[in-house]
């Protein structure tokens, strides 16, 4: 129940960097995701933020307050490991009892607070099993129940959910989402899964080789990326070389794909004549009759998922772009189809990252 | 045909302990129930006499329960000096790591009564022990340590650290090492994590390293009689006067499985005391 400020966050190991210029905010209750493939850096900051590791420069505010020189044991931190780190001797309501055990906690009331954070989590009536005798996703749930019982100041998750199968994942994803919700914690959650990262998040960092790339909503990280890191890193993309030919009005441009010509969105500035890229996701193109002044292209591959059949499209200008099309949608026996796309839901972005 | 091979791979190991370990049981139980006869090794016909002076005279029984009195102590002496060591060992990685191995290993890469030598010439009255400390001013006159309890349960330690040391460095080593950071991040001390997790969960390497040794301290003859003297008589010292002092072979046999099965006794007991929080901690 902290708001959090972490600026200019600086870590090496030896020669390679791990963080750097970390800059970061947590308003009080937000849910921040770090997103990014491994080795971006991520999980050091986070352990960084639960006191694991000290960072080299820069600093963390916790309610405008430094904590680099508290210990991790006096943060009052919650943390929730990938690998669930239960205490493999105690059962389930010892590991979540644990936190209390050297607190001012009278033995009832330690009884009662475990008794409702297991309820929270769906794990009533399973106190006494050992943690070997759970599955993953309970398991990640005592691990979540015994962050939670101390009413941390900040819940700290580490790639929650990338032991767990599929289909559970959705389920504990929620779980946590409605219990981080439900007890206005503030959170970082730590995952190299987009979906995961927009479906759980307040606000995304993108980070990329110990930087943050892009810090933002998940609509905003999705929609308005700033880099093609990101919007690749984001979902489907679909990136189109244009050239910018004027500036409409603010953060609009007209450009050029060969013979085609748009009037998109983007963040800007842009230099008219010079390059740049146009984020198109597959949603926002669509195949439609042949008409003037669209992009032409010859359908290279089609796959029927059931409720959509996905097409790559080969461009000619030897680019390819994947989009969607409905599955009672015949395609042209020649491949050659006039693909529209909706510029409302494209995106403009420098060619390379500012 | 699935099941032949199995078996097969088990039979030498079957066969070794059949012929090494059953068999001279078998023996020496049977001798133990053997009359005695002064100038032969047993007599004619069978009796239970032996195990009737052996439980009933009070220098047998307060030889074992010095025994074991004794094993005990070397035991927890072992422990305590074994898991910091342990304790050191399980952090360790690369070249420090095989130093250590190699430094805890020692006391085993020397025979037994040149380890003992080894003792007897550092610990004697003009020993480079003494020496050094008069040359410190810490005594004015040299100790006398040969031939003391002390020394022997000290060289015991020594020779026995390893069987503690490196099962419970194992055990440490199979602790996650996020499991302590949790019970950081959960506001608990290094001390109490130290009682409340890592204690337990080493208890696996503990449990074979408190058996181990003190089994080899109830039965250790030779450092004893070497640097013990033959002040105090400890039951391991007396099967070996009964066997080759007065040549009384069904009495010695009778000693031996007394001792035996009241070490034996003692690793059920602590093994059954121990079983719950046994299946607790277990991978």
């Amino acid at each position: 129940m902290s708001s959090v400020e972490i600026s200019a966050l600086r870590k090496r190991y030896g020669e390679a960097v791990a963080l750097d210029e970390v800059s970061l905010t947590a308003q009080q209750g937000e849910l921040v995701t770090l997103l990014g493939p491994s080795g971006c850096g991520k999980t050091t900051a986070l352990r960084c933020i639960a006191g694991f590791i000290a960072p080299d420069g820069g600093d963390i505010l916790a309610d405008g307050v430094s904590i680099l020189a508290t210990p991790s044991s006096k943060r009052d931190f919650g943390v929730v490991f990938q690998n669930y780190a239960l205490f493999p001797h105690l059962s389930v309501a010892e590991n979540v009892g644990y936190g209390l055990l050297f607190r001012k906690c009278s033995k009832d009331e330690r009884e009662r607070r475990v008794a409702e954070v297991l309820d929270q989590v769906q794990l009533g009536g399973l106190e006494h099993r050992l943690p070997r005798e759970l599955s993953g996703g309970q398991q990640q749930r005592v691990a979540l129940a015994r962050a939670l019982v101390i009413q941390p100041r900040l819940l700290l998750l580490d790639e929650p959910l990338a032991n767990l199968d599929a289909r559970l994942r959705d389920d504990v994803r929620w779980l946590i989402r409605d219990v981080q919700q439900a007890s206005r914690t503030t959170a970082f959650y730590v995952t190299h899964d987009q979906a995961e990262a927009m479906a759980i998040s307040d606000k995304i960092a993108v980070m990329k080789n110990g930087r943050v790339a892009q810090f933002a909503s998940p609509r905003e990280i999705y929609q308005r990326p700033v880099e093609r890191y990101v919007a690749s890193f984001t979902g489907e993309a679909n990136f189109l070389g244009v050239q910018v030919e004027r500036e409409l009005c603010p953060g609009r441009f007209r450009v050029r794909a060969g013979s085609a010509a748009f009037d998109v969105k983007g963040a800007g500035p842009f230099t008219p004549g010079t390059k740049a890229v146009l984020l198109a996701r597959p949603e926002s193109l669509a195949i439609a009759g042949v008409v003037a002044g669209q992009l032409q292209g010859r359908v290279t591959k089609s796959v029927f998922l059931g409720a959509v059949q996905h097409c790559e499209v080969v461009l000619p200008d030897g680019a390819s772009v994947r989009l969607g099309v409905p599955p009672d949608r015949s395609l042209p026996p020649d491949g050659t189809v006039t693909i529209k796309l909706d510029v409302e839901r494209a995106w403009l972005m420098p060619e390379v990252a500012a | 045909m699935q099941r032949l091979p199995r078996l097969a791979l088990g039979l030498p190991a079957v066969l070794l302990l059949l012929v090494f370990l059953v068999l001279p049981y078998a023996e020496m139980i049977t001798m133990s129930f053997r009359a005695s006869q002064p100038g032969a090794m047993y007599g004619l016909g069978f009796t239970a006499d032996h195990y009737r002076k052996v439980m009933t005279e009070g220098l047998y029984l307060d030889a074992l329960a010095r025994s074991l009195l004794n094993a005990a102590f070397i035991t927890t002496a072992c422990l305590i000096v074994s898991y910091p060591i342990a304790w050191h060992m399980s952090r360790a990685r690369g070249r420090k790591a095989l130093l250590l191995y190699a430094c805890v290993a020692s006391p085993l890469m020397i025979g037994v009564l040149i380890r003992n030598f080894g003792w007897m010439i550092v610990v004697n009255v003009d020993g480079p022990f003494n020496r050094a400390l008069l040359a410190m001013g810490v005594i004015d006159k040299p100790m006398r340590l040969l031939f003391t309890q002390g020394l022997v349960a000290l060289a015991l330690v020594h020779v026995f650290t390893p069987f503690m040391v490196l099962p419970i460095n194992n055990a440490l080593r199979n602790i996650n090492p996020a499991v302590l950071e949790a019970s950081e991040s959960l506001g608990v001390s290094r001390f109490a994590t130290f009682w409340k997790v890592i204690f337990p969960l080493s208890f696996p390497g503990m449990q074979p390293g408190l058996i181990l040794v003190f089994v080899l301290a109830t039965a250790a003859y030779v450092t004893p009689a070497l640097l013990g003297g033959q002040m105090v008589s400890l039951m391991p010292t007396l099967v070996v006067q009964t066997l080759i002092g007065t040549f009384d072979w069904p009495l010695g046999a009778a000693l031996a499985v007394m001792m035996a099965t009241a070490a034996m006794v003692v690793v059920i007991l602590f093994s059954l005391a121990t079983h719950r929080l046994m299946e607790r901690v277990r991978a």
